[in-house]
């Protein structure tokens, strides 16, 4: 085709853009992947029937101010590698305020408990499958989050992947928390968060083949 | 038609909004700039060249929404450019590029690039804003001083003098931080 063509085509094609609009398709997809992460949840798990109770308390909120801030910060460095000329992504220590925060009421909860309780505290009732069910939670909002992707232009992919699933996998934690109902800090920072790192190691080892454009 | 980051910024501007004359202008306004960018580049025949041009048209097309305004118009361009340079090579083992082996490696990391740049972005800080943007165009973008020129709405003498100026005072700063 020639290109003068192609550019008339291309133009006949313009649609207003609005500003945020990276943002805006990002967020779309993460909360598409997570209802559909939500109804996965639901049908296979089931939620805690405890919930309503369990919202009332504070150990509740303690996992969702984890799991949220960790997936609000790792948006934030998502939004930037799906920019073409992002040469240095800024915020990263962002990350570790959420987990330092959760250690730090680790600590206190292992202060507060004799040391003979601890190994079970930590392991809780559910160690063996918390991290693959965050994990196995993450993949529709992984897809979701592609979705979004393939509009963007990336050009560090593996950093871009890894991103997007640390994304994924801390919304997907978000997600389980409906379900899970073990009360330890430590069993949180412990478990919840190797799922999340599981995703986002995947992530990154799938960005170079998805991501592309 | 200009050819300036502003004038380009302004078209892709309009373009945004919806006018779809202006982003017929910026495509047509890009076609020279990538051409001449693909040529210094690539080792292949026109039709490759051509290819490669409508390729990067295309996802300056379907990508508009990730330019942000507060940012360069032509780094972004170039960034899409470079991005699909590098893809082409990995897809077509016919087209090769002109820099020897190593750089070709080098473009290929773009994370070692970033890192790279961070320390470039540093010292070009201390510069004026024009001579960092011609240091810019000529030694990373690989614009020629011609195409820098027309970029920026200047004279190839005053882009020659500004990358001049601009080095020897990268070199005596350089120096000045060692001794």
């Amino acid at each position: 085709m020639r290109t003068d063509d192609l550019i008339r085509q291309l133009a006949a094609d313009t649609t207003p853009v609005q500003r945020g609009a990276v943002g805006r398709r990002l967020l779309a997809g993460l909360v598409a992947g997570g209802l559909l992460s939500a109804v996965l949840l639901v049908t296979a798990l089931g939620i805690r029937p405890d919930l309503d109770r369990a919202m009332l308390g504070p150990v509740f909120w303690l996992k969702w101010g984890y799991t949220l801030s960790l997936a609000a910060a790792a948006l934030a460095v998502t939004v930037q590698l799906a920019r073409p000329d992002t040469v240095r992504t800024r915020g990263l220590w962002l990350l570790a305020i959420p987990v330092a925060l959760l250690a730090l009421a680790g600590v206190a909860e292992l202060v507060r408990t004799p040391s003979t309780e601890w190994l079970s505290m930590w392991l809780g009732r559910s160690w063996k499958t918390c991290p693959w069910r965050v994990l196995a939670l993450s993949a529709p909002i992984f897809a979701g989050l592609l979705w979004s992707f393939r509009r963007f232009a990336p050009t560090r992919l593996r950093a871009a992947g890894a991103a997007a699933g640390l994304s994924a996998g801390a919304f997907a934690a978000t997600v389980y928390c409906l379900h899970c109902p073990e009360v330890s800090a430590i069993f949180v920072l412990t478990w919840y968060s190797l799922g999340i790192l599981l995703a986002a190691g995947i992530g990154s080892l799938l960005g170079p083949r998805l991501l592309r454009w | 038609m200009g050819t300036t980051e502003a004038a380009l910024r302004d078209l892709m501007v309009a373009g945004l909004g919806g006018d779809a004359g202006a982003h017929a202008a910026l495509l047509r306004a890009l076609v020279p700039l990538l051409r001449g960018f693909y040529r210094r580049r690539v080792r292949g025949g026109n039709d490759d060249i051509e290819d490669l041009v409508q390729e990067t048209l295309i996802a300056v097309h379907t990508r508009r929404a990730t330019w942000d305004a507060d940012r360069p118009f032509t780094a972004w361009l170039f960034a899409i450019a470079r991005y699909k340079m590098v893809d082409q090579f990995r897809r077509h083992a016919r087209l090769s590029p002109i820099a020897d082996a190593d750089a070709i490696a080098a473009a290929d990391d773009f994370e070692a690039e970033a890192i790279a740049r961070l320390d470039i972005d540093t010292l070009l800080a201390g510069l004026s804003p024009k001579q960092a943007r011609m240091i810019r165009a000529t030694r990373l973008d690989g614009l020629s001083v011609a195409d820098a020129a027309a970029a920026e709405g200047i004279g190839q003498s005053d882009v020659k003098i500004s990358v001049h100026r601009g080095l020897k005072a990268l070199v005596a700063r350089v120096q000045g931080g060692t001794r």
